[in-house]
């Protein structure tokens, strides 16, 4: 069954591969806010990422905790293989869909 | 100095979350406020911490998290088939296991169902009244609101000069005008068959949809004493259907000739008819315009508007006519539009054209329905909450297994599910069963068919389907929230409200009963009442003869021939059934209305009716009306104290003025439905209908053979001679129907309130088994344990009493005068049998079980510890 990926969560999904072993809630949303350069809420955030484990495109484990963090432990998040395919998927066919483009698209 | 996340905002996100598990959610949250902090003011800092934790508080992750926190750790939260599976088999099982208990559940259910299953039915079929025109859903009728002084009454009826204004409208494709006043006797050799229908135009046919066999249709209706038969009614007549271009003599002068053939139209209509009569038979109106529009009694317009048009443009071309018309009339009127589909059971209009089933009526019967279909349900969600501690264990099993609140809920709504359709089965057999006696009660039951189509039973199964929701949802919820632990050590508390809950649903079933058994018992001593009432007259001996239009003394000379016939005397009206009015005119006063019955001299006599003062009417040398024989409300009415002053008074009747002759003492000349009011004898020979012959004989056989005799000397038309006592207890048999009715009704309550309280007893007898053991060890004999295992229901049956007849006796002295005048009252006796007859059957049904348990060998209960 093809899985519908949205821009958001796409985002979310490449933003945690990015991160690789450093990927938990605060680190994702920084370093989307820094390079998108949009805010975003930490519902919004949380909201897709659980719906993307839910696809099971994300697992996650529970890691160490910190003195800033009030002493509570990050939870860590991790693309699996059928997220891997997803972000392919949706790779693939903007590819294809730019090789078709009879318009020169790109503008740098 | 440092600044911390506030404390607020975190409490209320830990109150919101409750037991999901948010470590690393409070942990980010805490990350980002400390790196805030450091480059902007605290305040912004915790500002933006108390949005962040509104925003996570509405966010998915947390529904998420808390829904997973509730399940167990094997638990799904999605409802698959093979659970579906696996709770049927279980109720499969537990049904089996415990087979008195479903007996009782099903019958019980069974019971109650199959009052309703007829409702279904009944509505069923008459949502499919008129459904057969091609046409149907652009068919309208035209209604009206009459108002006539202060008088407001909506009739069915308008008045047909209305349809040329119709036709005019451009929306309106046709329109037909009919009178549904033909109601004609068709000659026959041996004697005459009636025949009814409607005066139609030719276009009723190309609006309505119906199937001519032969002839021409548009020319039938179109000539003058021409009309279109039914095939049923042509058999009736002529024993045959090819009867096209034969004629029909009427009783009342006229010939018709047969124009047009048809099938018999669907018995699913509110047109009923078995010929249809050509409008131009009917004579040209001669009442003036203002007439036609205001006396329009017995005709109906019905409309056929074109497919792209809606009502609302004609409904305000009819507010416009309404208006100009009645302006300068003494009455009002305004006209509305009535789709064919909400004519059947829509709202009650006077002078109805055929079969229509009220809307008041269906609710009625909803009432009842639901008031037998309830006790049934308590019933199950009594039984199922009392005997809860059997099945705790499997729950408690079920939810340390990881089952949630939703799939025991779900599980034993599929279990009652599983009862109902069971109970289905049986109620749709005592449908059955019940189905031709609750037809031969309808009173348009020729125009209704009960049996099943997919239709019905589809609805048959969705309401068994939530009649088993409804009945399970209360244990449904009780045992979703039965806490695991309590469960698994068998110790479930908090009963007290769910055991106070059940008994007040057993009072109101006993109660329910008490109530059917005492109408029953009052309403049958007002049949009693009413059948050996003394009406003031006599009633014994009397023949009531018909005269159907047979001159009177011929009818005299011929029946005084016999021996048995010792007198003969002729009326307008029968005593105590009937009577006619008219209006009395005193300088004095206005015009008052007095009821009326035409008498010859013999008649008081006849009767047995004495006078108070003055006398009877003269010797009959009849030529003109001159004197009136008054009752004693009439002096009332008039402020006449004593009979004689009355002698000799005149009083303008109609239009003649007559003289008091005579005043009688008052007696019962209208039904007990109606109060003694004033009244007077006329003699007025052309008014005789009926001649009452007093006979003296034993043998009514030979009587009526002889006198059927002396009757085909006068008159080719059958005999309808009957004694009068008959005539008389007849108009009253509708108790008759009414009492079964409520007996029916009560036994169904009563059944149901009994199965109800055997599975209680049967339940605390299993549960009390070793106390009682115990206390038969220590001594206590079987009455004596007989007895402590029924007081606690003796006592609910008291309750329950001293609840009803207080409610039973308001209703029934709301109804009683309602239905009759001379209405019998609730007796202190009534309601003592019925409290008898209530408290023997519940006590016979309870010792039957508590007895057994009584008798138990204390060793077999013992012998387990």
């Amino acid at each position: 069954m093809k899985v519908y990926l949205g821009e958001f969560e796409e985002l979310v999904l490449l933003t945690i591969a990015t991160l690789g072993n450093e990927a938990y809630g605060v680190s994702i949303q920084q370093d989307i806010e820094a390079r998108c350069h949009r805010s975003i809420s930490i519902g919004a955030l949380h909201s897709t990422i659980t719906r993307l484990e839910e696809k099971s495109f994300l697992k996650s484990w529970m890691g160490g905790a910190t003195q800033e963090r009030g002493g509570r432990s990050k939870r860590y998040y991790e693309i699996t293989q059928a997220g891997k395919k997803a972000v392919t998927e949706a790779k693939d066919l903007r590819d294809e869909l730019w090789d078709l483009s009879k318009i020169k698209l790109s503008v740098r | 100095m440092s600044h911390n996340p506030p404390r607020l905002a975190r409490q209320f996100f830990e109150w919101v979350c409750g037991s999901a598990k948010v470590d690393d959610l409070l942990g980010d949250l805490d990350e980002w406020f400390y790196l805030h902090v450091k480059t902007k003011p605290p305040l912004r800092a915790k500002l933006w911490y108390w949005k962040q934790v509104l925003s996570l508080s509405f966010s998915y992750t947390i529904r998420k998290r808390k829904r997973d926190a509730k399940t167990g750790l094997y638990s799904s939260s999605t409802l698959s088939f093979d659970m579906l599976q696996n709770y049927i088999k279980i109720a499969v099982r537990n049904l089996y296991q415990y087979k008195y208990f479903s007996v009782l559940n099903v019958f019980g259910l069974a019971i109650g169902m199959s009052v309703s299953l007829l409702l279904i039915a009944l509505i069923t079929y008459i949502k499919t009244y008129d459904n057969f025109h091609t046409n149907k859903d652009h068919i309208y009728t035209i209604v009206s609101e009459r108002t006539e002084g202060v008088e407001q009454r909506m009739y069915a009826t308008v008045p047909v000069v209305l349809a040329e204004k119709l036709e005019q409208h451009p929306d309106v494709h046709k329109a037909v005008r009919i009178q549904a006043g033909f109601l004609e006797e068709v000659k026959q050799s041996n004697g005459s068959l009636p025949i009814r229908g409607y005066y139609v135009e030719p276009n009723f046919l190309e609006i309505f949809t119906y199937d001519i066999t032969q002839g021409n249709s548009a020319a039938a209706l179109t000539k003058p004493n021409s009309i279109i038969i039914t095939e049923s009614a042509a058999r009736k007549i002529f024993n045959s259907t090819e009867v096209l271009g034969k004629t029909l003599e009427m009783e009342h002068g006229g010939l018709l000739e047969i124009g047009a053939v048809m099938k018999d139209h669907p018995v699913n209509s509110h047109l009923a008819f078995e010929v249809l009569v050509s409008y131009a038979t009917l004579p040209q109106s001669k009442a003036s315009v203002a007439d036609q529009w205001m006396n329009y009694g017995k005709e109906y317009i019905y409309v056929l508007l074109k497919e792209d048009r809606s009502i609302e443009e004609l409904q305000t071309y009819l507010n416009t006519i309404a208006q100009n018309t009645y302006k300068q009339l003494p009455i009002k009127a305004i006209f509305d539009i009535q789709h064919l589909s909400d004519i059947t059971m829509g709202p009650d209009y006077r002078q109805a054209i055929g079969p229509k089933w009220e809307a008041s009526g269906m609710i009625v019967f909803m009432i009842i329905a639901a008031m037998i279909l309830l006790p049934a349900c308590f019933n199950y969600t009594n039984i199922s909450i009392a005997r809860a501690l059997k099945r705790a264990k499997e729950i408690g099993l079920r939810k340390t297994m990881g089952g949630v609140k939703e799939q025991i809920f779900f599980q034993f709504i599929t279990e009652t599910v599983v009862i109902t359709l069971i109970s289905l089965a049986g109620a749709i057999l005592i449908f059955f069963l019940i189905r031709s006696e609750f037809q031969s009660m309808m009173v348009a039951s020729s125009s209704l068919d009960l049996s099943l189509t997919g239709k019905t039973i589809l609805w048959f199964f969705l309401f068994a389907l939530a009649t088993g929701i409804f009945a399970g949802i209360f244990p449904a919820f009780y045992f979703g929230r039965l806490n695991p632990i309590q469960a698994l050590k068998s110790k479930i508390n908090g009963r007290s409200s769910a055991m106070r809950i059940r008994k007040v649903l057993t009072v109101f079933q006993f109660a329910l009963s008490f109530g059917f058994i005492l109408s029953l018992i009052v309403f049958s001593r007002q049949y009693q009442y009413s059948i050996g009432f003394d009406f003031g007259f006599t009633k014994n001996n009397i023949v009531n003869v018909p005269l159907q239009g047979v001159e009177p003394q011929l009818v005299k000379s011929e029946f005084s021939q016999l021996a048995q016939v010792q007198s003969i005397t002729f009326s307008s009206d029968v005593l105590g059934l009937g009577f006619s009015d008219a209006w009395v005119k005193n300088s004095e006063k206005d015009s008052l209305e007095v009821a009326q019955v035409f008498v010859d001299k013999n008649f008081l006599s006849t009767f047995g009716l004495t006078l108070l003062a003055g006398s009877n009417f003269p010797e009959e040398t009849w030529q003109r009306e001159r004197f009136i024989i008054v009752n004693e409300e009439f002096l009332k009415a008039y402020k006449i104290e004593q009979p004689m002053d009355a002698i000799g008074r005149t009083f303008q009747v109609d239009s003649t003025q007559l003289e008091v002759i005579g005043v009688l003492k008052n007696f019962h000349f209208a039904p007990l439905r109606f109060p003694i009011s004033k009244f007077f004898f006329r003699m007025h020979p052309q008014r005789f209908a009926y001649a009452h012959v007093t006979v003296r004989t034993d043998d009514a056989f030979t009587l009526f053979t002889q006198l059927e005799g002396r009757w085909k000397n006068l008159s080719e038309r059958k005999m309808e001679a009957r004694f009068f006592e008959d005539d008389l207890n007849e108009s009253y048999s509708w108790y008759q129907t009414l009492l079964k009715i409520i007996g029916f009704l009560g036994l169904l309550a009563l059944t149901i309130s009994m199965l109800g309280m055997l599975g209680m007893v049967v339940y605390t007898s299993e549960t009390r088994a070793k106390e009682v053991s115990i206390r038969k060890v220590m001594g206590a004999t079987v009455p004596n344990l007989a007895l402590l295992l029924s007081k606690d229901y003796l006592k609910l049956m008291l309750w329950a009493i001293v609840f009803a007849v207080p409610v039973t006796a308001y209703l029934l002295q709301l109804i009683l005068p309602q239905i009759q005048y001379y209405n019998v009252t609730l007796k202190v006796w009534d309601v003592l049998i019925s409290t008898v007859v209530l408290i023997l059957i519940g006590l016979a049904t309870v010792t039957s079980q508590t007895y057994k348990t009584a008798r138990i060998n204390p060793a077999e209960t013992l012998r387990a510890e």
